[in-house]
């Protein structure tokens, strides 16, 4: 002992190869479940935060039909409910430790709905890995609201102006002109929250998910070796972001050619 | 005075931001007859693009009214003819009413043929053939018949102006707003796309044109309108404005222009 790191030690946790290739695929299923449903609850929140439903709009209207100009009632005309929802979501989901909220949707929503307890490819077991997908999916979804609103931002009004000028409804500018190029534009974005994740995801082997962390945690039990096992973890989880954030780069840099000329 | 052929009816329009302490509109009171080729001039910041925009409301105007098609579109309910209140459909409103855009405005994601038929189908629910048919001819009216399959970025600006035109055109609307369309054009592709107006008022399409090109504003229009401070300061025709300029604002931009 007295060694940071003893090469035999190596040795002691090599018949526990298969555990930390199980806890791979599970580290990766969980990100790209994750990143899917993250985006959808996203895609959900901006479009909530950016729409323009205003119960109280008529009091914004003066005797004649006319707007307003300013005072209470045209602050109270404003007002817009789902995107108050959607922004409090945000703002809550982005201020609180992703710790905190695993225990609450595992312990918490999860105690009260049943899962059935089955396993997936026959060792990922349902009951946790479920929970665990939902509470990041959650929280990813607050984090990538975020970009896919500055996404539609960053289009160009005069695209909404063309396609309204030209008889589009709200919808239809949204569906046919907005969204296809703000999604093109954030595609990196998404693939970097990707890369997050997977990282992020470490932290679900708390509540029992069998990702690479709990791999770690089942070695240490069984060899009561610590440090090489945790290398290994390293090694594992480098060799899965690096590569993937330096292949978005890639596609990043390649598109933007495409872009301006 | 509506008259038969009063298009649009513009009365005492004003458009205030911050409770009045800014007035990009004071009150403009104008007819757009069927037919007109209307231009309006004017230094920047006189309101110019705030009057086009409010026509179908990219602008909402905080006062006054605008009538068009028998019911003031300031409104969001009116009553129509029958006495009933109807909510105003502004989607169907600005399919009349074609907008080309100083930055043009094409949608880079599409192909220009994609751009000239996506809103005839939606829209108007035309079907895939006859929209397609419809945006090559008049594709080949503007001499670009042969980029139909190339995506804007790889056009000219005068080449991009154009499509837009021809875009709103494909809608079939009554009127065509101009919005400086040739501001952000290299002077050698200016005219070009006068060329492609000047054909179009002499088919007859209303045109509100709004521009600092003094020479289309004299050669094919038919009223100028003159607007300084967000107010109508002179209208005429082109003879009357250039020619005899009555108020001293006028003079003097006509004596910077010029």
């Amino acid at each position: 002992m007295g060694q940071f790191i003893q090469l035999d030690n190596f040795s002691k946790i090599a018949p526990y190869a298969q555990l930390f290739k199980q806890g791979m695929l599970v580290t990766v299923l969980l990100s790209l479940f994750t990143v899917v449903i993250g985006f959808c609850i996203a895609l959900v929140l901006a479009l909530m935060r950016m729409s323009n439903v205003r119960p109280f709009r008529s009091l914004g209207l003066d005797e004649n039909g006319h707007l307003r100009e300013g005072g209470f009632l045209s602050l109270v005309s404003r007002f817009n409910p789902l995107s108050f929802l959607a922004t409090a979501y945000v703002e809550v989901l982005r201020s609180t430790p992703v710790l905190v909220q695993i225990f609450i949707i595992y312990y918490g929503v999860f105690s009260l709905i049943k899962l059935p307890s089955f396993q997936m490819f026959g060792f990922i077991k349902f009951d946790r890995f479920f929970p665990g997908v939902v509470a990041l999916g959650m929280n990813s979804g607050a984090y990538l609201c975020e970009i896919i609103r500055a996404g539609i931002q960053s289009i160009d009004g005069g695209q909404t102006e063309a396609a309204r000028s030209l008889g589009l409804s709200q919808t239809q500018n949204l569906r046919y002109i907005i969204l296809p190029q703000a999604l093109k534009n954030i595609l990196p974005a998404i693939a970097n929250e990707f890369v997050v994740i997977i990282k992020e995801s470490a932290i679900t082997y708390t509540i029992g998910v069998q990702d690479i962390m709990s791999a770690v945690n089942a070695v240490k039990g069984a060899t009561f070796v610590i440090v090489e096992p945790l290398l290994v973890a390293t090694a594992v989880y480098f060799c899965l972001c690096f590569p993937t954030s330096k292949i978005i780069a890639y596609f990043e840099r390649r598109m933007s050619h495409g872009d301006k000329r | 005075m509506a008259t038969n052929d009063s298009l649009i009816q513009v009365t005492d329009l004003r458009k205030h931001y911050h409770m009045g302490a800014i007035k990009a509109l004071d009150g403009v009171t104008v007819d757009i007859n069927r037919g007109d080729v209307m231009v309006v001039i004017g230094p920047s910041g006189s309101g110019k693009s705030t009057f086009l925009r409010s026509l179908n409301l990219l602008e909402e105007p905080t006062g006054g009214a605008i009538v068009f098609d028998g019911a003031d579109i300031t409104k969001k309910k009116y009553k129509d003819a029958s006495g009933k209140t109807v909510k105003l459909d502004i989607d169907r409103l600005r399919q009349k009413m074609g907008m080309v855009f100083q930055h043009f405005n094409l949608f880079p994601h599409k192909t220009i043929l994609e751009n000239m038929t996506l809103a005839p189908i939606k829209v108007k629910g035309m079907s895939q053939e006859a929209a397609r048919e419809k945006a090559l001819q008049l594709l080949d009216r503007v001499g670009l018949k042969d980029r139909a399959d190339a995506y804007p970025i790889q056009l000219s600006g005068g080449q991009k102006q154009r499509v837009a035109i021809v875009r709103a055109l494909a809608m079939e609307p009554e009127v065509m707003l101009f919005d400086e369309p040739t501001s952000a054009l290299d002077p050698e592709m200016v005219g070009e796309v006068l060329d492609v107006m000047k054909e179009l008022a002499k088919e007859g399409m209303t045109m509100v044109v709004v521009t600092h090109e003094m020479g289309f504003a004299r050669e094919v229009g038919n009223r100028v309108l003159f607007m300084a401070d967000g107010m109508l300061l002179e209208q005429g025709t082109p003879k009357d404005i250039f020619e005899n300029p009555q108020s001293p604002r006028l003079q003097d931009f006509l004596a910077k222009v010029l």
